[in-house]
């Protein structure tokens, strides 16, 4: 009963007071019982494709919104998760709930060797150079197709779960899970120290802080969660192919992060959930149905245009106000702020 | 063999140094990572393809006007896509990706998914050393060195040329110093965008052209320009010789690894940015916020 | 939820709601999806392949299923296979769940095929396929028939096929140069891109062509995607041979033609080119692409009674020849003469009755072994070699074959 109460409270006073957290809650509780309203089998497959792909979508803000390390080559952990949970799934028969988790320590090594690499670099430079990542392990996949597959990868993997609407919730659960997860690493100490880093690497470290080791440490953290994305990806599919490391991957995902909002989490997580089931719509037409890839690259831009920014900023920017005393965020048709009482502007 | 390769070496350098030198000057310049920048040398290659194809138009008039065309629309895209979201670099990047997914969906729609030839500008080859050399590869050669030395001389014997070295050394200062800054980095895309569109004109009847044929020299010119340094020209031609040499040898001396050629490239330049953070060249940008 | 994720949901249970409707009313066609890469060149000749089936199809009055007589409806589903695999299983899911089709033909990339062939197993549809040539494909119902019974390869033969298709060829060749050149042991210069998928053909090339006394004088192994094979080009002039034997399927086939014209080898190229196989590919060579030679599947020969008029039916109407996938065609008059045949369109009755059948298509008389791949044989499922002359494709083996031309050899 006290939980009960405790948990009205909560919604009450945080969640209810704003807009966006209102239409956070509601999402969550949508997809959550969808199945039950809708089990096309269609529509499910897209939403567990988009439910993964906004969990590697949210790891690479992690690593580019919120430390500043923008890369391009992320498709390397994904793909290194995927072939991990593979080869050990396909050629040792571990069951995959135990490889999945492999995949993700797999990728989070990835992730700390690219991030050692990386401890040098800036801006640009660091950018280029994770794009470079993905395609020297490409080229060391193809030297060894015995091993790797070549470039059909390894196939007739074992399924997470039997049915459509199982794998749908394995992969929501998963979604949830991590990127809350992350948003409340981000809104924790560890969080304002990234941005810290991000802002004025110098005068983090003058301030002490152990900068390096921030950085490797989200580079391991985001990698791991995209590593954990790309089993879940490789065991739905069943196949786990080149495709997975490929730069029009990272090119993509760097694209819902921006176009969603970067250093926000939410923001790359609300873009996908937009983006690809819009792709896919566009895909099903018969008449322009081959054209959607430039649909896809017209939309991007144009928005882009309105909402520099991201689309998360600039929709939260319609119904939200930011105080200017406590720099809270109030729902936009307050007249005073609903912590500290000034007056909003 | 080592006559091939230096010949091989020396033409595929002189192609990537016409795209990483116009990389780096947009870059130097305007401070924006263009990724379309190959996609406006496959649109080149498209362009001289069909005016030879469907007009009368000579090599030498297609060529001029290909270069022209694609140069015009750059400038164009400038105004129109980049420009209004110059202060935000996150947006500017996707942009650009946006614009080479465009263009490479336009070919796409319009050329089909097939591979197309262009005949040879020059046909039938000579032998040098003991290497037989297609006349065609030879012109790439002239005109990469030729275009090299027009951009030689337009940044440093030239007024325009003062005003892009200024602006790249220093934007906020050369504005203040009375430069028409948005100017000049549009003068600057239409001169690295021409450079680009040369290569593809000259280029294209070498290799083969399909809407994807931006995606592998996009790969290799940023090796090359973050090997030589970003924004430094300099860096850029030096390293587009040594990637040129360095694929050029791979292929050679390991025929059945040909296919790594591109990991060869890749790793090379990543073991420079261990050693030196800012590439062989580069100028780190401290001040930059 | 955003604004236009809701307007989305709203329009997919509005068309979801719709489509059931009209599918618990209609029964009356056979709905076939064709699955392929529908902006480039191998899924234009799925749907014209398909669209030439229909129409005589539907013309002569349907499929007879049983008492009834039904027409044939085409979903075109673009898989976009070549750039993403995702977008070819969401397309699978898209036209079982959807458009809810009977059968699916098609598929191309063998990468994407076998995850295509996981979503249509799933929905125990029959998958005939129709341009995959991975064993893969086929070994999968070996080991698990329960699962994959529905999947039949109906165009290619499987890749360890094609080698022994290439190796007779080869002979050939070989036996001509003996003849014209007085040489004892032709040398063969290897030249297969670096795939998986070549790795065991060229394995099997160094272990045959010794013991056809014929000379391996190397292996060169290019990139797939490569643009400039002049370094391997000069090292096969170097090393003396007669015979370029190439393993290639992407656009270095160009290259190669291309390169071997300007330069004026003696050697002639021979093996799989599939660049070589389209029509542009004279024109994508610059025209210098003379001699090369390949294997193919459709020529204006008489390889099956139905052939030839099939080739000259297909150039009037879409002013090309038809490539390999075209032959959806043969897929779906397949499936129209097991569905009269048993009288139901029920996939349990139909798979053995596909076990079992022969049939004469247009590019080759199939039958199927229990791997549901193509049973190989010179004259019925071998293909044809054709070989690049002046612009024109002119095909010159199996001999027996009536309509096939001599193997020209460049001049020396």
């Amino acid at each position: 009963m006290y939980w009960l109460r405790r948990a009205w409270a909560e919604l009450k006073n945080d969640v209810f007071v704003l807009p966006s957290r209102t239409l956070a809650l509601a999402w969550v509780v949508a997809l959550a019982v969808l199945p039950a309203v809708y089990a096309d089998a269609y529509v499910l497959r897209i939403l567990t494709m988009t439910c993964l792909f906004a969990m590697f979508a949210a790891s690479w803000d992690l690593l580019a919104g919120y430390s500043g390390q923008v890369s391009f080559g992320h498709a390397l952990f994904f793909g290194a998760g995927a072939y991990a949970s593979a080869l050990l799934s396909s050629r040792l028969g571990i069951s995959p709930w135990t490889t999945i988790w492999a995949g993700a320590a797999a990728a989070l090594a990835f992730g700390v060797l690219t991030g050692y690499l990386c401890l040098r670099l800036r801006g640009s430079y660091l950018s280029l150079a994770t794009l470079a990542f993905p395609l020297i392990v490409l080229g060391v996949l193809f030297a060894f197709p015995d091993f790797s597959g070549g470039e059909l990868g390894i196939s007739g993997l074992r399924r997470l779960a039997a049915t459509p609407v199982a794998n749908y919730y394995v992969a929501l659960c998963s979604m949830l899970a991590t990127v809350f997860g992350l948003w409340l690493l981000t809104e924790s100490k560890f969080g304002l120290v990234l941005h810290a880093i991000r802002d004025d690497e110098t005068a983090a470290r003058a301030s002490g802080i152990d900068t390096p080791r921030y950085r490797l440490a989200v580079f391991a953290i985001s990698a791991a969660v995209a590593g954990f994305t790309g089993a879940l990806y490789a065991h739905y599919l069943r196949v786990a192919g080149p495709s997975a490391l490929e730069v029009a991957l990272s090119f993509q995902v760097v694209i819902w992060g921006i176009f969603g909002g970067v250093a926000t989490i939410y923001g790359p997580v609300a873009a996908v959930f937009v983006l690809y089931p819009l792709t896919e719509w566009l895909g099903s037409f018969k008449s322009f149905g081959e054209l959607r890839l430039l649909v896809f690259a017209a939309i991007v831009l144009l928005v882009l245009l309105f909402m520099p920014r991201g689309l998360t900023p600039w929709a939260r920017d319609k119904v939200e106000a930011r105080c200017p005393r406590c720099k809270e965020r109030n729902g936009a048709w307050r007249s005073a702020c609903r912590l500290c009482g000034a007056a909003l502007a | 063999m080592l006559q091939d390769i230096l010949v091989t070496g020396l033409v595929n350098g002189g192609v990537y140094a016409l795209l990483a030198v116009g990389f780096s000057l947009i870059f130097g310049v305007a401070r924006i990572v263009n990724i379309a920048h190959t996609a406006f040398y496959m649109l080149a290659a498209y362009c001289f393809y069909t005016l030879l194809a469907k007009t009368g138009l000579g090599f030498a008039l297609s060529a001029i006007v290909s270069v022209c065309a694609v140069t015009a629309l750059s400038v164009l895209c400038y105004r129109l896509v980049i420009e209004p979201v110059r202060e935000h670099e996150a947006a500017v990047l996707i942009a650009t990706i946006a614009l080479a997914l465009i263009f490479q969906e336009l070919m796409l729609y319009f050329f089909g998914g097939n591979f197309l030839g262009i005949p040879s500008t020059l046909e039938g080859s000579v032998r040098l050393f003991g290497v037989s050399i297609a006349y065609q590869r030879l012109l790439i050669l002239a005109v990469a060195a030729a275009m090299l030395a027009l951009v030689w001389f337009v940044l440093y014997r030239t007024r325009l040329g003062l005003a892009i070295r200024a602006t790249a050394n220093d934007l906020e200062v050369a504005g203040l110093m009375g430069m028409n800054v948005s100017r000049v980095a549009m003068a600057t895309v239409a001169l690295s965008v021409a450079l680009a569109s040369v290569a593809g004109v000259v280029v294209a009847p070498v290799f083969v052209v399909d809407p994807f044929m931006w995606l592998a020299p996009l790969v290799t010119m940023l090796a090359i320009v973050v090997l030589g340094g970003l924004g430094s020209l300099k860096g850029s031609l030096i390293g587009a010789l040594v990637i040129g040499y360095v694929e050029a040898i791979t292929v050679f001396v390991v025929p059945a690894g040909a296919y790594l050629k591109g990991a060869v490239a890749l790793s090379i330049m990543v073991a420079v940015l261990l050693v030196r953070p800012e590439g062989l060249f580069g100028v780190t940008f401290e001040e930059e916020r | 939820m955003t604004t236009i994720m809701r307007s989305f949901i709203a329009r997919a249970l509005i068309g979801g709601a719709t489509l059931s409707l009209a599918a618990s009313v209609q029964a009356q066609t056979v709905k076939i999806a064709i699955l392929g890469p529908m902006a480039f060149v191998q899924g234009e000749n799925h749907w014209a392949g398909a669209e030439m089936a229909r129409d005589e199809i539907n013309k002569a009055g349907g499929i007879r299923v049983g008492g009834k007589r039904l027409q044939v409806e085409l979903v075109r589903a673009d898989t976009n296979e070549i750039q993403s695999v995702p977008d070819a299983t969401n397309a699978v899911e898209r036209v079982v769940t959807r458009d809810k089709v009977d059968f699916l033909v098609g598929g191309f990339r063998s990468e994407a095929v076998l995850a295509m062939q996981e979503v249509a197993m799933d929905a125990k549809k029959i998958f005939l396929g129709v341009g995959a040539a991975h064993s893969k494909l086929g070994l999968n119902v070996e080991q698990d028939y329960n699962r994959y019974k529905y999947w039949f390869r109906v165009a290619p033969t499987k890749d360890v096929d094609l080698a022994r298709t290439l190796f007779a060829v080869l002979g050939s060749i070989g036996q001509q140069i003996r003849t014209e050149l007085k040489t004892d042991t032709p040398k063969v210069a290897i030249l297969a891109e670096k795939a998986a998928w070549t790795e065991a053909l060229v394995a099997a090339a160094q272990k045959n062509l010794p013991a056809m006394k014929m000379e391996v004088v190397g292996v060169w192994q290019p990139s797939a995607t490569a643009t400039d094979v002049t370094a391997e080009l000069s090292a096969i002039e170097r090393s003396g041979a007669q015979i370029v034997f190439t393993i290639l399927s992407g656009p270095v086939g160009i290259s190669v033609g291309r390169q071997m014209g300007e330069r004026s080898m003696k050697a002639v190229a021979w093996g799989i080119n599939v660049e070589g196989q389209k029509e542009e590919f004279w024109q994508a060579a610059a025209g210098k692409a003379q001699f090369v030679s390949t294997l193919d599947t459709y020529a204006e020969v008489e390889m099956t009674p139905k052939t030839i008029p099939f080739v000259r039916a297909f150039k009037e109407r879409y002013k090309k020849a038809p490539t390999y996938t075209a032959a959806t065609y043969d897929a779906i008059m397949l499936l129209k003469a097991v569905i009269e045949q048993e009288g139901t369109l029920d996939a349990d009755k139909l798979v053995p009755a596909i076990e079992k059948t022969t049939h004469v298509g247009t590019g080759a008389t199939a039958t199927w072994d229990k791997r549901h791949d193509l049973v190989w044989g010179i004259g019925t499922t071998a293909g044809i070699a054709v070989q690049w002359q002046d612009g024109r494709k002119v095909p010159f083996w199996p001999p027996q074959v009536k309509g096939m031309q001599p193997f020209r050899m460049p001049p020396r």
